[in-house]
């Protein structure tokens, strides 16, 4: 097989020290072609404890929240809390390029292995600190969780049925949208670095990035509504199922957005034009909305007629954005998912052979994707204890016994 | 030197929505030049949804930081100014529907001819290659088609219905963003420049990728959970006083167990044996949910959210946009700017979010109107004529719609 080619950032080498939080930054990162080396406690992170787990025993390599948030990462032991853990951690961080981090505001620092100290040992050093609610102001030091970043969002509240909870949006998207955030800010200080040789401090607020990775337009669309008489939704309120409507159908449901009257048209055209449908007043988007369970009795009795799939291409060759719900089986055996070959074939020491779901974007010159699995605890301590910072097996062992590794 | 990051590089962006403007919006808060290319015939359709195409909220937030050039592609004159604004560019975006640029004369293949080292990134709902690259989707159908929707619900809902919000379009923005600043960062070290295609179900599938993994592995296909959490309880939102007001509250472990219970006056309830650990907690679950609502429906939600993070236990309100902007702590990050739009007027927009010690960032600017920058980017940067630029005008090949707020 021929070499792969070089990476978008395959000459950085990242030091993640992340636990579970954020630790999807330095996957991005990975992905992208980044050397990332994973660093935990000897006895393992907590991710490693978050259920499901592959084949639902629990067992620490096996957790899939962290193969999926790990993939592309190696790994090494490291209880930086002694003092011979953070000397080899300082060793790492003078020849690394960038130092993820999301322990509670000010823990570092009480270590000596803060921003400050760090870039003493490496002035080119970029550190991102990725917390619940940044590193300082009035709720630093408050706790947070995906549930309730997602509730401090401000996408919540227009999450779920109208009359119904606000409902959580699977994963942890504060966390993720935190992630991206601190991941640009990363990739930009390593941009400019390559011009000044400066390092940089990140400071990523999961609070802060969550609203605005998932709704920036809830400020706006709310003064709007409150200082104008533009005829749009109230930003507060549920509405998903009125602007984004959704139709059964023989073995399932569909979601049919017609925003522009032509697309409407389409909609109306490819259920067989119900005389119903076809008054001017249903061509305006507001009157739908504010129609919404009118609507959905009337396109519901024609739409029950046809299967996902008949209306998904119906609607899109005629001209109107039109997508079965799949469910997860749905999605990953699609027959899009496959062309594109979404999923990629890991082998994993303990798990073994699996599939896991692969990078969504491919590049022409610089790509990488998917390279290995998660690492199992401590996997790569030889690796880069012995081969690149010179340590002896023998050394290695004395340091396991004296729980430094 | 310059601490404005992407201080000199310029953008050429085309597309609509959120995606793709929401991504040069970034750029542009990062110091980029971004140049979105327009048409009064086929203009973003966020123009069109509004009753003014200059006063539509979601277009001026996601249109911040940008110049806007009306011009007519369908005229070889028109296309012939943006291959001119190419030559000088850096990055070219776009999002429109599959096989769109390459009939403007400006896909990649068309782009890389003008200029080599170009980086360019294209986004499509279900990506290049494949039976379904040619579909049409917003952010809400990428959803559903990912897998996310059927389980973005409470566990007794008839179907999933996501939210009010275009997920994933804002997270798609910011791995375009992403990929954007590495192959900058590419082309600095190669010389090289780059074609990046992003599939957006893909985006939104790789955010639940652990969920995807029980199905390929273990041949699960997960059901909704709602708000609760497998391994954690009490962990719901909870109805507070008032209308529509709720808290979230997340109790992970034993310990912060006994906090709650200590934060909410240690009733009776709290000291049966049903709820003494996690698995005792979740096996009665339902049973535990009402009765810490009996305490939240009570108070303030605010109440309910101090009361908590006083004990440390992970609590936060379901914010609304009014609840956001008076949040104790993005006020002191200074996460609101107030623009001045020339005919929306004056909105607090969120502030630049990256907060990095020694760089410097511009200024937001208010989101253009349609052609606004015709005549300044003909003059400065295509070193054309102002009597050239009116007979373009009066021959159609510039476009523009550009009334202002009528005092």
């Amino acid at each position: 097989m021929p070499e792969k080619q070089e990476g978008a950032l395959s000459v950085y080498r990242i030091l993640d020290i992340t636990d579970q939080r954020g630790t999807f930054c330095a996957r991005l990162l990975a992905d992208m072609g980044a050397d990332v080396i994973k660093i935990e406690k000897p006895q393992g992170g907590e991710a490693r404890n978050i259920p499901p787990f592959a084949g639902d025993l629990p067992h620490p390599e096996k957790s899939l929240y962290f193969l999926h948030r790990n993939t592309n990462k190696k790994g090494i032991t490291l209880n930086i809390e002694t003092p011979d853990g953070k000397a080899i951690f300082e060793k790492l961080v003078k020849s690394a390029d960038v130092v993820v981090e999301s322990y509670k505001p000010g823990y570092l620092k009480g270590l000596g292995l803060d921003y400050k100290a760090l870039k003493e040992i490496n002035p080119g050093l970029v550190m991102a600190s990725i917390t619940d609610f940044g590193q300082g102001g009035p709720y630093r030091d408050w706790k947070s969780s995906d549930l309730v970043d997602f509730a401090m969002s401000g996408a919540m509240i227009g999450s779920g049925y109208p009359d119904g909870k606000p409902t959580a949006l699977p994963g942890s998207p504060g966390d993720d949208a935190a992630s991206y955030s601190a991941a640009i800010s990363i990739v930009t200080s390593l941009y400019m670095r390559g011009s000044t040789g400066n390092g940089q401090y990140i400071d990523a607020s999961i609070h802060e990035n969550s609203r605005l990775g998932l709704y920036p337009w809830g400020l706006v669309m709310w003064y709007s509504n409150v200082r104008s008489d533009q005829p749009l939704p109230p930003p507060a309120g549920r509405m998903g199922t009125m602007i984004y409507p959704v139709f059964p159908c023989k073995d399932g449901y569909i979601r049919a957005v017609a925003l522009t009257p032509r697309q409407w048209d389409c909609l109306v055209e490819i259920i067989g034009k119900p005389e119903v449908l076809c008054t001017e007043e249903w061509r305006e988007f507001y009157f739908r909305i504010g129609n919404a369970d009118a609507l959905n009795v009337l396109v519901s009795e024609y739409t029950r007629q046809y299967t996902m799939q008949e209306l998904f291409e119906k609607g899109n060759e005629a001209g109107v954005p039109i997508a079965p719900i799949y469910d997860i089986k749905g999605f990953v055996e699609s027959a899009q998912t496959k062309a594109r070959e979404f999923f990629v074939e890991l082998d994993h020491p303990v798990v073994g052979k699996y599939k896991c779901p692969g990078t969504s974007f491919k590049c022409k010159d610089s790509s990488f994707g998917i390279r290995y699995s998660a690492p199992c605890l401590g996997q790569h301590n030889k690796d880069i204890l012995c081969e690149e910072l010179g340590l002896s097996i023998n050394d290695l062992a004395a340091l396991r016994r004296a729980g430094v590794i | 030197m310059s601490n404005i990051p992407l201080e000199g590089i310029r953008v050429v962006s085309f597309g609509s929505g959120i995606a793709i403007p929401d991504a040069t919006k970034i750029l542009g808060e990062l110091g980029a030049d971004v140049i979105k290319i327009e048409s009064k015939v086929n203009p973003d359709f966020m123009r069109t949804i509004a009753s003014d195409p200059n006063n539509s909220p979601g277009f001026n937030e996601s249109n911040r930081n940008k110049r806007s050039f009306g011009v007519n592609l369908t005229i070889e004159k028109g296309k012939q100014l943006v291959k001119d604004l190419i030559k000088d560019a850096d990055i070219v975006t776009e999002n429109f529907r599959s096989g769109v640029m390459d009939n403007l004369g400006f896909g990649y293949e068309d782009v890389y001819k003008i200029k080599p080292d170009i980086i360019y990134l294209s986004t499509q709902g279900y990506g290049k290659g494949g039976p379904y690259s040619h579909y049409r989707g917003y952010g809400p159908i990428l959803s559903a088609a990912s897998g996310l929707q059927s389980i973005w619900a409470q566990p007794d809902d008839e179907y999933g219905c996501g939210g009010s919000f275009p997920h994933p379009d804002n997270m798609v923005a910011r791995q375009a963003v992403l990929l954007i600043l590495a192959a900058l960062d590419f082309r600095r070290r190669t010389g090289k420049g780059d074609f990046i295609d992003i599939a957006q179900t893909e985006v939104a599938a790789s955010l639940i990728g652990e969920i995807q993994l029980d199905y390929t592995i273990n041949e699960r296909i997960q059901k909704p959970i709602g708000n609760r959490s497998p391994y954690a309880a009490p962990h719901n939102c909870y109805r507070c006083k008032g209308q529509d007001r709720w808290c979230a509250i997340t109790v992970f472990t034993n310990d912060q167990w006994g906090r709650f219970c200590d934060a909410i006056g240690t009733p009776q309830w709290t000291e049966d044996p049903k709820f003494s650990d996690t698995a005792q907690r979740l096996a009665n679950v339902d049973e535990l949910d009402k009765l810490v609502e009996q305490w939240t429906i009570e108070q303030d939600q605010n109440v309910v959210m101090y009361t908590m993070q006083a004990a440390g236990v992970p609590a936060g309100i379901v914010q609304n946009a009014f609840e956001q902007f008076n949040d104790p702590q993005l006020q002191w990050q200074n996460a609101f700017v107030e623009i001045d739009h020339p005919v929306a007027g004056k909105y607090p927009h969120p502030n630049i979010p990256f907060n990095m010690q020694d760089m410097e960032f511009k200024q937001s600017t208010p989101a253009p109107l349609l052609g606004q920058h015709n005549e300044e980017i003909c003059e400065t940067m295509l070193n054309i004529s102002k009597q050239e630029i009116n007979r373009m005008k009066d021959e159609g090949i510039l476009e523009s719609v550009l009334q202002e707020k009528q005092e």
